[in-house]
């Protein structure tokens, strides 16, 4: 009884820690043993293996919110310098 | 994504704008300006007033360039100029209905949708929900999530940029990734209702 008391006072601190550093691992600034740390919780969590796979997809796809410039925006300010200066 | 600009050319062409230089500023305008503006239209109402703050901030940054220490790159420097006179800008605006909030927890029982093929931004409808999800993030969040995972700077440079101690910058990043996320999730799950 104790035992699993403390194994799933166990399990709660990893999960609480993990689903905090999901970001740093797949930005890939972890150790290599809070690297290792993350993904032993990861391997029996199944909550934190679906938010890190989709947390994975949802920043892969950031990138293509990336908006262009608009043109003649450079010469604009330019124009709009040349006037202050 | 555009080649790095080469540090030390650009360091030249800020010290020669700094001895009043004027082709050399604006030499540096050609290289951010289009970058800046997407930055700032994550800030701002429309395209007119990213354009408006794009000119603002580089006419700011002219005039105070004598004070850039070369303590960071200088586009660093100019994106916290931007965002910080869209903020401003943002401030004087009227306040939205809704209070701008953030919830990062997950949705218990969303589907994993990971593995959904047809899962990229560029479509319309996920785009949208995307666009939508950072647009409802208070700027303290916005911001990272923008100059990190947006615009591709590092950890580090976009730290610089929002003035954040790297571990500040990375618990706001998280938080603002769980909040998209989190959006997703809803989606999809209204999607199988």
């Amino acid at each position: 009884m104790i035992r699993r008391l403390l194994e799933r006072r166990r399990y709660m601190r990893e999960h609480r820690w993990t689903h905090a550093h999901l970001s740093e691992y797949l930005n890939e600034d972890l150790s290599a043993d809070e690297r290792e740390r993350v993904e032993d919780h990861v391997s029996i969590c199944p909550h934190c293996r679906r938010v890190l796979r989709t947390l994975r997809r949802t920043v892969e796809s950031l990138v293509d919110l990336r908006a262009e410039g608009r043109p003649g925006l450079a010469e604009g300010v330019i124009e709009r310098l040349r006037r202050g200066y | 994504m555009s080649a790095p600009i080469p540090k030390s050319d650009e360091t030249q062409l800020v010290q020669r704008s700094q001895a009043g230089d004027r082709l050399a500023f604006e030499e540096l305008v050609r290289r951010h300006a289009d970058r800046l503006y997407a930055v700032v239209l994550r800030f701002v109402a429309d395209a007119d007033e990213a354009e408006e703050v794009t000119q603002e901030a580089f006419l700011r940054a002219w005039r105070s360039i004598d004070r850039f220490e070369f303590r960071s790159r200088f586009f660093t420097w100019l994106y916290r100029i931007g965002i910080n006179e869209a903020k401003r800008r943002a401030e004087r605006r009227p306040p939205p209905g809704m209070v701008a909030s953030i919830e990062d927890a997950p949705i218990e029982d969303a589907p994993d949708w990971s593995e959904v093929p047809e899962f990229r931004a560029q479509q319309a409808h996920l785009r949208r929900v995307l666009e939508d999800a950072v647009r409802a993030l208070p700027i303290e969040y916005r911001a990272p999530l923008i100059l990190r995972d947006v615009e591709g700077l590092s950890t580090q440079e976009a730290a610089e940029v929002m003035e954040l101690r790297e571990a500040a910058f990375k618990s706001r990043l998280h938080r603002a990734r769980l909040a998209v996320r989190r959006a997703v999730d809803r989606y999809y799950l209204e999607g199988e209702r």
